[in-house]
């Protein structure tokens, strides 16, 4: 059964009662309307206590109506889709709904964590740092357990979020953030000038204030003129209108970050759509018109369930249609705050006090206020507030001290407005202090920003439609557009009478900060003891550092400490505001990349039917290879690896080479600029011949190493390896445009367009004259080893090198890359009667290790040409990128790591990537290291474990012995150092 | 370590006995090309995006000579009546487009002919560019329809808005986090606009997966089966 | 932030990669800059360009190499378009802001 909506009113507001929508708190049955938020539906429900404060879970209530709400926290949904720390106030109201108060046990009525509450001397600012300092043990074990479950808010559900969240651009001349007054004079001044407009509103209803005010624009209601203006708007061509879409941030060069509630609103999104969407939005000019956040006024227990801001409670009369209290005082330090004495009124409230600590004001609004009958304290203030769950009562006094209890269920209250300007300063301006309004206004601007209305300081209704429409229409102009902007909106400047009134030390059970449960004795506290930047004082007491992140509470905070140190609060400064200003879901932030998605995944041509010969596949970059292929019966993967390797040693197997990188280089000085950017020459390069080169980086350390091959006086193609094929790119596009832009040399990436297989093994010369026929001559007298051919083979063209990375007798074959499937399975067919077996990565790797050939592992950044044993290949004749630098006496010292061979002694012995060499019986300590494995694998071919090795002095050290010390593994094997070559070191099998 | 000789399909030398290749073994045989999206062809129920690959296209990177862009758009001109456009925009004669993709760069687009159109287009330009063919090395889809802004605004960081984006022009750029070269293509007949959409092969599934999500609001349901699958174990590095 | 590359226009910074200090580039390395591309056909053994001897120039590439200036304001900075036209850019911005001042292609601004 469900409660009746006891405090909603007959008429008034803009929910639709013909839409009734049910939804449950804490377990509860209740209903409310379309147009409701859950706040305003817990409030027609009479329902006023809806959390447990942070630190003493003291009972809390709904303060406001709007995003920055400190207070009304609950977990929205339920299982996955559990959201904590979701503000009532900005939840949009659907049916089914289910939220739950959060901090609380074992009930919220009834919460044992209350006792925190007695503890309060002992919990003040600080108490981190002071309370739990020893024994040190106990930090951990103890408090850090004990504190977490007493304090804090929400819990997250833990479980993985079901819904998907994407991202989007979008474009615009001139971006109008805020809907209200100003926001929506602004897009049509800009819409009907011709601009391309978005207007983004956080809110599910556009129109702001307009929707909360009994004011009148264009002689109409506020309402009524804001429902015509968003349906002129979305006749405009140009304009886009972002409902429930949050601008968190400022960006340079007019970019701005927004999120897109898409389906928070709805219990479950729609098939397809996502639950948010994250946008970046690149805009020519912009409008901040995101108005102004009223002031809490600081007193003690002014944070009991039914205190409640003075705006907030006009919108909940004005805009829902609840009654938020029955019996009203109102407690107002600015004539704006009258207001909501009179539409409470209106709506059947009878307001028992005004209470005003300025000692005078307009007597319209007195004699008003008297009429309704309420006693009127000029120069009063409240003492204290009663009510175990909710507000009964306010103790207030008068001018001259002499107190009264007042029997009420409502107390709002309004200390003035603090312009939403966070959007300003996200560019590193600072906000500028206004007498005037007595709160900081935007001081600085982000280029093209212009701000409009209350988010300036500017409070009346018709001086902020003004502002708005010139804004837009300044916009439009700024873009080139001249069409007609039509008139500015017209409607009262009525003074929202704003005076300073600031929290003074004393105070007890006064909060600053709601949601930190921060008070003012805090404040003075952290004042006593020192800490009295504001900067400072925001870490000691953490004052703003809540998820409403001050919104409410810095200025009144900043505001005690310049009191309490006697200066002027723009001397004492305020805190800089970051991106976001809203929470923003890191599924947001992720978008589509999530899970497998989280980067591209790159498949070669040949993916498919390794797949299908039972592939095993490893991550390589973002490249997918296969890793082996196991057969059937092989115990592990070392089995499979070895087979695959004793495959290509004693018959014929195949590899996917397709991820190399091969950048194409053409053009009358490609030759020579080869030679600039490889250490070793290239100009002299016959057609029809490849060569192995190794590039420096500008610092002198190797950069990348492969093969360049000759196809015609003017074209090479350049391999690189896989890890470092972008970079290499780079690399040879930078030294072509910046180092020698006068040079005739065209580059070109064709990684993507051929498909390339290795064929390696005694046999892979049968294979090819068994798949090509005589399609190509691959006799050694043709295609001697380092030799390049072009050719056509069953109507496509084909590149065939002779390279060799195993040391066997091997070719590596490049069709078309649509071609590299049906290539694949010709090589298989072709090869099976040589019995011919797919090899992967791993078996790749065992293959260059017996043979010396260095890789990612020794090509690491730290290491020379010298280093690699490649430093022959450093020609003397000409100069090259990394030369000079090279030579610099650091990377000539002989003491440096160089790479060597490594066996252990005991043809058993197992090595490790990683592990550190260490002479006999020395202590494994840095100052003993001689240097580390790169690289060790199982060599078939010697039947035992091998590895490279970069050792210090390692050349010179042949024969000595060594132990391999990993201390991850736990492992010391001693070993001796050998030359890197293991296998067929004369190259007798390569020129086969 | 188990004993190679236990493992089944190693061929040891002087164990196995290596048969004579069949006549004719796979070498005159001709190959079968596999499209990059594996003929990709999908549809949203009420058409508002339409998804097709462009089959048997032919690509090359065409990249002047150093200082003889003139020249080249002068042969282009007199060879295949085509007008270089300067920019990143698409120039286009009969079965011939060259978008621009870099000062002195383009992507030429050929309707058929695969690596022969980039041969053809070599000997055309000799002297005057470098030509490389990239038939292979890309996959073009055409989305066409009226989300077709709405879908590619989910993943693309330039603005495709036709006041900013005219009929005809062309960018290098993203799509999520894979590469792209997109360009407006000619209008649907009925209409609507199209944008062609060059992908790099190996990045066909990513972006596949990107453009399925993207458009999954809008109802695109999957057309034919992918061409290279992702079927197959995957091992973390340890 | 955003680039105006001078081919593909205005481009989101995700686009483009950052390398340092344009005035750096390619000092002490003989050859490079203006008017100085390697000869047409030149075998491994052709001349480096004047005064290319390894020795004399380690101390200015050192310098380009690992002293980049870095000022706050106004900075002349090599920038890749690397997911756009491939081109190597000189972008002079604010550092302190990140307001640009000009954009051109590093190729042209080297001539």
């Amino acid at each position: 059964m469900r409660d009746v909506q006891s405090h909603r009113l007959d008429a008034a507001g803009l929910v639709d009662r013909a839409r009734p929508l049910g939804f449950r708190f804490d377990g509860r049955a209740y209903e409310g309307f379309l147009g409701d938020t859950l706040a305003s539906a817990l409030l027609a429900n009479g329902v006023r206590l809806v959390g447990r404060s942070f630190k003493y879970h003291r009972p809390r209530g709904i303060v406001t109506a709007g995003p920055e709400e400190p207070n009304a926290l609950v977990a929205l949904r339920e299982g996955a889709r559990r959201e904590p720390n979701s503000k009532a106030t900005a939840v949009e109201l659907f049916d089914g709904l289910s939220a739950r108060s959060q901090n609380r046990w074992p009930s919220l009525a009834f919460d044992a964590g209350a006792v925190n509450g007695l503890l309060a001397p002992l919990l003040v600012a600080g108490f981190y740092y002071k309370t739990f300092k020893w024994p040190s043990g106990f930090w951990e074990r103890v408090y850090e357990p004990a504190i977490r479950r007493a304090a804090g808010l929400g819990r997250s559900s833990g479980l993985p979020d079901p819904d998907s969240y994407e991202g989007a651009y979008a474009f615009c001349d001139l971006l109008v953030i805020g809907a209200g007054p100003a926001g929506l004079a602004a897009a049509l001044a800009a819409g009907r000038a011709g601009a391309r407009v978005i207007l983004c509103e956080e809110d599910f209803a556009l129109g702001g204030r307009l929707l909360c005010e009994r004011d009148a624009v264009d002689g109409r209601p506020a309402a009524a003129w804001a429902a015509r203006a968003v349906a002129e708007l979305a006749t405009l061509p140009g304009v886009t209108l972002m409902a429930r879409t949050a601008v968190f941030g400022a960006y340079d060069g007019g970019t701005f970050g927004a999120v897109e509630k898409v389906s928070d609103h709805l219990a479950v999104p729609d098939p397809g759509r996502p639950r948010q969407r994250l946008w970046r939005i690149a805009a020519r000019r912009s409008v901040l018109a995101a108005g102004a956040i009223e002031r809490p006024l600081v007193f003690p227990g002014n944070d009991r369930p039914g205190v409640m801001m003075a705006a907030a409670s006009r919108s909940y009369v004005n805009r829902f249609g609840v009654l938020p209290g029955r019996r009203v005082a109102v407690l107002t330090a600015t004539d704006d705050g009258w207001r909501a004495a009179f539409d409470l009124a209106e709506r059947g409230a009878r307001i028992e006090a005004v209470i005003d600590p300025r000692p005078a004001g307009p007597p319209a609004l007195e004699e008003r206020a008297r009429r309704l009958g309420a006693r009127l304290l000029r120069g009063g203030r409240v003492a204290g507030t009663h009510g175990r769950l909710g507000l009964t009562g306010v103790t207030v006094a008068a001018a001259g001290g002499r107190t009264e209890r007042l029997p009420v269920d409502l107390l709002v209250m309004s200390g003035g407005y603090n312009p939403n300007l966070a959007l300003t300063t996200h560019l590193g301006a600072r906000p500028a202090w206004s007498e005037e309004i007595a709160a900081f206004v935007p001081g600085g601007l982000p280029p093209g920003m212009s701000v409009a209305g209350a988010a300036r300081g500017t409070l009346s209704l018709g001086a902020a439609l003004r502002e708005g429409h010139a804004a837009g229409r300044e916009a439009a102009e700024a873009c080139g557009l001249g069409g007609c902007a039509g008139e500015a909106p017209r409607a009262d400047d009525e003074a929202a009478g704003l005076a300073a009134s600031w929290p003074v030390a004393g105070a007890r059970k006064a909060f600053v900060d709601f949601q930190h449960d921060v008070t003012v004795a805090d404040v003075a506290l952290a004042h006593r003891e020192g800490f009295r930047s504001v900067e400072l004082l925001k870490r000691y007491t953490t004052l703003g550092m809540a998820t409403d992140q001050g919104k409410l509470s810095n200025l009144n905070g900043h505001a005690l400490m310049a009191g309490l140190l006697g200066r002027p609060i723009p001397e004492v400064g305020t805190t800089a505001a970051r991106a976001p200003t809203v929470p923003v879901a890191i599924g947001a932030l992720a978008g589509h990349a999530r899970g497998r998605h989280f980067k591209p995944t790159r498949l070669t041509a040949g993916h498919a039917l390794a797949a299908e010969r039972g592939a095993t596949f490893v991550e390589a970059g973002q490249w997918l290879r296969p890793q082996w292929f196991a057969a059937p019966g092989e115990a592990d993967w070392l089995a499979t690896v070895t087979r695959e390797v004793r495959a290509v040693r004693e018959a014929v197997g195949i590899c996917d080479v397709s991820t190399l990188g091969k950048i194409d280089v053409q053009g009358p000085d490609a030759g020579a600029f080869l030679d600039r950017v490889y250490v070793n020459g290239f100009s002299g390069l016959p057609v029809g011949r490849a060569r192995y080169g190794v590039m420096l980086r500008e610092d002198g350390f190797v950069l990348d190493d492969g093969t360049a091959a000759r196809l015609a006086p003017d074209h090479f193609v350049v391999s690189t390896t896989t890890a470092n094929a972008a970079r290499v790119m780079k690399h040879l596009t930078y030294c072509a445009q910046v180092l020698w832009p006068e040079a005739d040399v065209q580059l070109a990436s064709v990684t993507e367009a051929w498909a390339q297989y290795a064929v390696a093994g005694p046999r892979a010369r049968r294979l090819l004259e068994a798949l090509l026929g005589a399609a190509a001559d691959v006799s050694d007298a043709a295609l001697p080893f380092m030799g390049a051919r072009e050719f056509e083979w069953a109507g496509v063209p084909v590149r065939l090198f002779r390279l060799s990375f195993s040391g066997e007798l091997a070719y590596e074959i490049a069709v078309p890359a649509a071609y590299g499937d049906a290539l694949g399975r010709a090589l298989l067919a072709a090869g099976a009667f040589l019995g011919v077996a797919p090899y992967g990565s791993e078996a790749l790797g065992v293959l260059r290790i017996e043979k010396g050939h260095v890789a990612g592992n020794e090509i690491s950044g730290t290491t020379t040409a010298g280093d690699l044993g490649l430093g022959r290949l450093m020609s003397r004749k000409k100069d090259f990128v990394g030369r000079a630098l090279a030579g610099r006496p650091g990377l000539v010292d002989p003491d440096r790591l160089r790479l060597v061979g490594l066996r252990p002694l005991d043809p058993a012995g197992r090595l490790s990537g990683g592990a550190h060499l260490l002479a006999p019986g020395a202590a494994a300590t840095t100052a003993n290291d001689l240097g580390y494995v790169t690289s060790a694998a199982f060599s078939p071919s010697l039947g035992r474990w091998i590895a490279l090795a970069l050792l210090r002095r390692g050349p010179e050290r042949i024969g000595e012995h060594l132990r391999a010390v990993d201390l991850l593994r736990g492992t010391d094997v001693p070993v001796e150092v050998c030359p890197p070559v293991f296998v067929d070191p004369e190259g007798v099998r390569l020129h086969a | 370590m188990p004993e190679a000789a236990s493992m089944p399909g190693t061929s040891r030398p002087g164990t196995s006995r290596p048969g004579t290749p069949s006549p004719g073994a796979a070498a005159e045989a001709s190959l079968r090309p596999v499209p990059a999206f594996g003929g990709l062809a999908a549809s949203s129920p009420d058409g508002r995006l339409v998804v097709r690959e462009r089959e048997g296209l032919g690509l090359a990177t065409v990249t002047a000579r150093r200082g003889r862009g003139g020249d080249l758009a002068e042969v282009l001109r007199a060879s295949r009546g085509l007008v270089l456009r300067p920019g990143p925009t698409v120039s286009r004669a009969g079965d011939l487009a060259l978008v621009g993709t870099g000062p002195e760069t383009w992507f030429a687009v050929g309707a058929g002919g695969g690596w022969r159109f980039s041969r053809a287009l070599a000997a055309t330009l000799a002297g005057l560019a470098a030509v490389a063919d990239q038939s292979s090395g890309y996959g073009v889809l055409r989305l066409s329809g009226p989300a077709v802004r709405a879908v590619l605004a989910k993943g693309v960081p330039v603005d495709l808005h036709p006041s900013a984006f005219a009929a005809g022009d062309a960018a290098v750029t993203l799509a999520g986090h894979v590469g792209i070269v997109l360009w407006r293509a000619e209008d649907r007949a009925d209409g609507e606009e199209a944008f062609d959409v060059a992908v790099f092969r190996s990045y066909a599934e990513s972006f596949r997966h990107w453009l399925f999500a993207s458009a999954a609001e809008f109802g695109l349901a999957d057309g034919p089966a992918p061409g290279p699958g992702t079927a197959g174990a995957v091992s973390r590095p340890a | 932030m955003r680039i105006a590359c001078p081919f593909c226009g205005s481009r989101d910074l995700r686009e483009f990669s950052f390398l340092g200090d344009a005035g750096a580039a390619g000092a002490g390395l003989p050859g490079a800059g203006p008017g100085a591309g390697p000869g047409a056909g030149a075998e491994a053994g052709a001349d480096a360009g004047p005064g290319a001897g390894p020795d004399a120039d380690a101390g200015a590439r050192a310098e380009a190499v690992y002293l980049r200036d870095n000022p706050a304001g106004r900075h002349r900075g090599l920038w890749y378009h690397e997911a756009g036209c491939r081109s190597w850019l000189a972008v002079t911005r604010d550092t302190r802001t990140h307001a640009i001042f000009a954009v051109e292609l590093a190729r042209e601004g080297a001539r």
